[in-house]
């Protein structure tokens, strides 16, 4: 076995690769007097540019009565504004050569932008068209609900995973917002009204709930005077309130089930607590996620599809403002109950709090970790996510520069510790999608 | 939750905006053992991307579907030097990625890797592809989780959809093969038949190595000749047969009873073209209005104005030899009626009001400004020049893009709508609760039934 023997010896340091890195210093930001937040980075190797805008608002702001209404939103900033009506910002961006969709979670909602460089002015008089006087035109609003209806609905048909996790969620939290599905529930979507609307976009698309990541082959002296031309004059209003709620502590273990009758084989997904983003333990949480779930060698592959008693298995996290939810995912080969495979899910993470990791499997993730980070960066798009991430949830986009740094320091100990501390029994929760109920 | 889903334009011809864009610079060598090679280098991050392209893949099932997929996957499972659990860690531990797998046309071995990696990873490759042990142990294991795989697929209709499509288009013919078979072949499926197919197919005569990325080419070079040289063919090189044509001589309607459905899955259609057809640019621009972006006008009716749908598009998806063309969406079982009908009326503006230049032109912009990041990254362009081996994609197509895209009219797209278009003879695959769908199923077409939990994509015989 030569190669396990080889690959002790290959640890990556981070500065052997930094010629080729992107560098802080490549970054430029400025911010506009009405606190709308602008980073840069021009990146010539394809003729087009992107504009990621990332907005503090998901449903994690919302309550009862109008869940789902920051998804719905993202919907209905497509729909028309004072000098595009419509149909028009699409229609006009198209015909520039660009594109855009956007996406809501739990705590954010981001619009992007995709576009041949030239279209720069364009993109710009648009979104800061619609930021500054988006119509909410009830025509269009009704419409709307009948698009968002049909997102939940192909979600829960095509994917048990979404099901799954959308009502472990609710069981998970009890006070916390988390506990919403961001699409909403089906009644509210069905109800909001043309003022829970007004109400939301005055409230939280304020130019300084945002921050606007624009990467490619432009100029940052043209992208700061086109920002001050177009979205310069948008006034500022209040910060919107800060969520309040804060989940009480989890005093043991927690279930769900769902039947869903054409269910071939069962799923089971177990989620631990885990803290907010920008929190110490984050690097260590990761690297313990990556260490359990990624590829073939992994912990987890290894004691249940290699095993064959899952089919697959696999781990994800989001990253939050608030203290959040480290989920893990397998599902059943068939003929196997869900409590066997729960079993050895468990057991195998009970192994690592009881034996701690090796030094081969931190350095196996580090590695994964420094080489992930270049496939990021080999696009416009990857570089843009990965700055206004690190700025919305980190709290400045150069931390993103850190990262091999902060994987780099991590010792065995410190993967032991993160798992001793969250995966706890009385911090879970464990739902179980099948056929039928045992 | 996303605003859309992401519209598939399949393929969209590879090019350069030739004053803005180029594609990088590549070559292409012959070795004498058949194999062709194609080097681009590139330098922005220290990885390469490598991959084998075979020209093997379901066409060539047979009557064993699933052979060429299962080969395809079973290649990783280790070499005759090196296991399977040692070619895992080799690569994991490096933060290299492998994969593989095969289509229905072609088959590859893939991986992406740092290059400091080169000496070590690269002969790993090389062995996957040209000694693979196909263990017997490993194998099972394998087999049994891609059943399982296909079982699961079947609780997602727009997981299967397509595969029930390509079928109803081709009926028996190579092309109607399901590219992952059914539970039933693969279980049937021995150790035996894909040793054999991997030496039927699997030759240098027969397969491209493909490397893109951070590499010193004068090193590169040599070493693709000492891993790859020696590899040898033996007997006459696999032939191309005729894999099969759309069958559409009246309007069909396969109804999938998914019984537990709450929304109807569809897709609608005929006959489209080559991938390597004179018209495959052109061609992408009108569906593009059709339904191949957010404003197309399928999206435009079924989600904006109507709100029967998330997402509605159409798509031509070019094979070798030929190809289909389709429409497909979603929507609550409750509109399903209003949903298909709507989609049929606007399919007809494509003849009924036809293209005017203003809605051409927007869509001309749109398909040049969309392009250059589609061959951003080496493994976009490992792809490429995996396409241009193994389903013959010329270097024409993708030099002449631009002039394509620019020199057509309104005129000219009549015309092209006329030639290739299918609006006779429609076929239909709806997955959804077939006893609240079944009369609506018959305004289409012929119907027949199947069921969604059976073995395999065709209806019983």
């Amino acid at each position: 076995m030569k190669w396990r023997l080889l690959a002790a010896s290959v640890a990556y340091a981070a500065a052997s690769y930094a010629q080729a890195a992107l560098t802080a210093d490549q970054v430029k930001s400025f911010t506009l007097p009405n606190g709308m937040k602008f980073i840069v980075l021009e990146s010539s190797a394809i003729p087009n540019a992107n504009m990621y805008t990332f907005w503090k608002v998901g449903s994690r702001n919302e309550a009862p009565g109008i869940t789902g209404l920051s998804h719905f939103f993202e919907h209905m900033m497509f729909n028309g504004s004072r000098h595009y009506g419509p149909k028009m910002f699409d229609r006009t961006m198209e015909a520039k050569g660009g594109a855009n969709n956007a996406y809501t979670n739990s705590d954010v909602t981001v619009y992007q932008d995709w576009f041949p460089a030239s279209a720069l002015e364009t993109v710009f008089k648009l979104e800061g068209d619609r930021i500054a006087s988006l119509s909410i035109d009830p025509k269009m609003v009704e419409s709307e609900r009948g698009v968002v209806l049909s997102e939940r609905s192909t979600g829960l048909e095509n994917s048990n995973v979404r099901m799954l996790m959308q009502d472990l969620n609710s069981v998970a939290f009890t006070a916390h917002p988390y506990a919403i599905p961001t699409i909403g529930w089906e009644s509210d979507i069905k109800s909001w009204n043309q003022k829970d609307l007004e109400t939301y976009f005055h409230t939280y698309y304020t130019p300084n709930n945002a921050v606007a990541v624009i990467v490619g082959d432009v100029k940052v002296d043209n992208v700061k005077q086109l920002a001050t031309k177009y979205f310069g004059s948008i006034p500022k209003r209040p910060v919107p309130p800060a969520v309040r709620t804060k989940e009480p502590e989890q005093k043991g273990e927690r279930r769900l089930f769902i039947a869903k009758a054409s269910a071939s084989a069962p799923n089971v997904m177990v989620a631990y607590k885990v803290p907010e983003a920008n929190h110490p333990d984050y690097y260590a949480l990761d690297v313990l996620q990556s260490l359990l779930a990624d590829g073939k060698t992994s912990r987890l592959y290894k004691a249940l599809v290699d095993t064959q008693i899952s089919n697959s298995v696999s781990a994800f996290s989001t990253d939050g403002f608030d203290p959040g939810l480290l989920y893990f995912y397998t599902v059943s080969a068939g003929n196997v109950g869900a409590d066997k495979i729960e079993e050895a899910l468990l057991a195998a993470i009970d192994k690592v709090i009881k034996d701690g990791v090796t030094e081969e499997e931190l350095q196996k993730v580090k590695n994964a970790k420094l080489l992930n980070l270049y496939r990021a960066q080999e696009t416009i798009n990857g570089k843009a996510l990965q700055l206004g991430n690190h700025e919305v949830f980190f709290g400045d986009y150069r931390k993103m520069f850190d990262e091999p740094a902060q994987y780099e320091k991590l010792t065995v100990a410190d993967i032991q510790n993160v798992a001793a501390k969250y995966l706890k029994k009385s911090q879970r929760t464990i739902g179980v999608l099948a056929a039928k109920e045992e | 939750m996303n605003k859309l889903i992401a519209l598939t334009l399949v393929g969209a011809a590879a090019t350069a905006q030739a004053a803005d864009f180029k594609l990088p610079a590549f070559e292409t060598a012959r070795l004498p053992n058949g194999l062709t090679v194609y080097m681009m280098e590139r330098h922005e991050v220290p990885l390469i991307s490598v991959r084998a392209v075979v020209k093997a893949g379901a066409v060539n099932d047979g009557q064993q579907p699933g052979l060429a997929n299962l080969t395809g996957d079973a290649i990783l499972l280790g070499s005759l030097t090196h296991n399977k659990a040692a070619i895992d860690e080799a690569f994991d531990f490096r933060g290299g990625v492998l994969s593989g797998g095969s289509g229905t046309e072609q088959s590859t071995v893939q991986a992406n890797f740092a290059q400091k990696d080169i000496p070590v990873l690269l002969p790993l490759f090389a062995e996957l592809v040209q000694q693979p042990s196909f263990d017997a142990k490993e194998l099972d294991k394998l087999r049994g989780r891609k059943m399982n795989v296909l079982r699961q697929a079947k609780e997602s209709p727009r997981q299967v959809a397509g595969t029930y499509y390509r079928a109803m288009l081709f009926g028996g013919a190579a092309y109607g093969n399901p590219p992952g078979g059914t539970v039933n072949s693969l279980g049937a499926l021995k150790q035996d038949d894909v040793q054999g197919f991997y030496q039927h197919y699997f030759r240098p005569d027969n397969a491209a190595i493909i490397v893109v990325g951070d590499f010193d080419p004068k090193a590169m070079r040599q070493q693709v000749e000492t891993l790859f040289g020696q590899w040898h063919a033996e007997g006459p090189a696999p032939q191309r047969a005729d894999y099969g044509q759309v069958h559409a001589d009246k309007s069909r309607v396969w109804l999938v009873n998914k019984s537990d459905a709450i929304e109807t899955t569809f897709l609608i259609g005929g006959p489209g073209i080559a991938r390597n057809d004179p018209d495959y640019v052109p061609l992408q621009v009108l569906n593009t209005i059709l339904g191949g972006r957010f404003t197309s006008w399928l999206n435009d009716e079924l989600r904006t104005n109507t709100g029967l749908t998330y997402g509605a598009s159409s798509a031509f998806s070019p094979l070798s030899q030929t190809g289909t063309f389709s429409i497909s969406s979603f929507t609550a079982l409750p509109k399903t009626e209003a949903a298909l009908d709507l989609a049929h009326k606007t399919y007809e503006r494509l003849w009924d009001k036809g293209i005017d230049k203003a809605t051409l032109e927007s869509a001309k912009a749109y398909v040049k400004g969309q392009f250059p990041p589609r061959f951003e990254t080496s493994e976009q362009l490992a792809a490429l020049l995996g396409d241009m081996y193994a389903l013959g994609v010329s270097r024409d197509q993708i030099d002449n893009f631009m002039r394509d895209v620019d020199s057509l009219t309104p005129e000219r797209a009549r015309l092209l709508v006329e030639k290739h278009f299918p609006r006779k003879n429609l076929q239909t695959v709806l997955v959804g609760k077939a006893e609240s769908i079944r009369q609506i199923a018959q305004k289409y077409g012929e119907v027949t039934e199947l069921e969604i939990t059976a073995d395999g994509f065709q209806p019983k015989p």
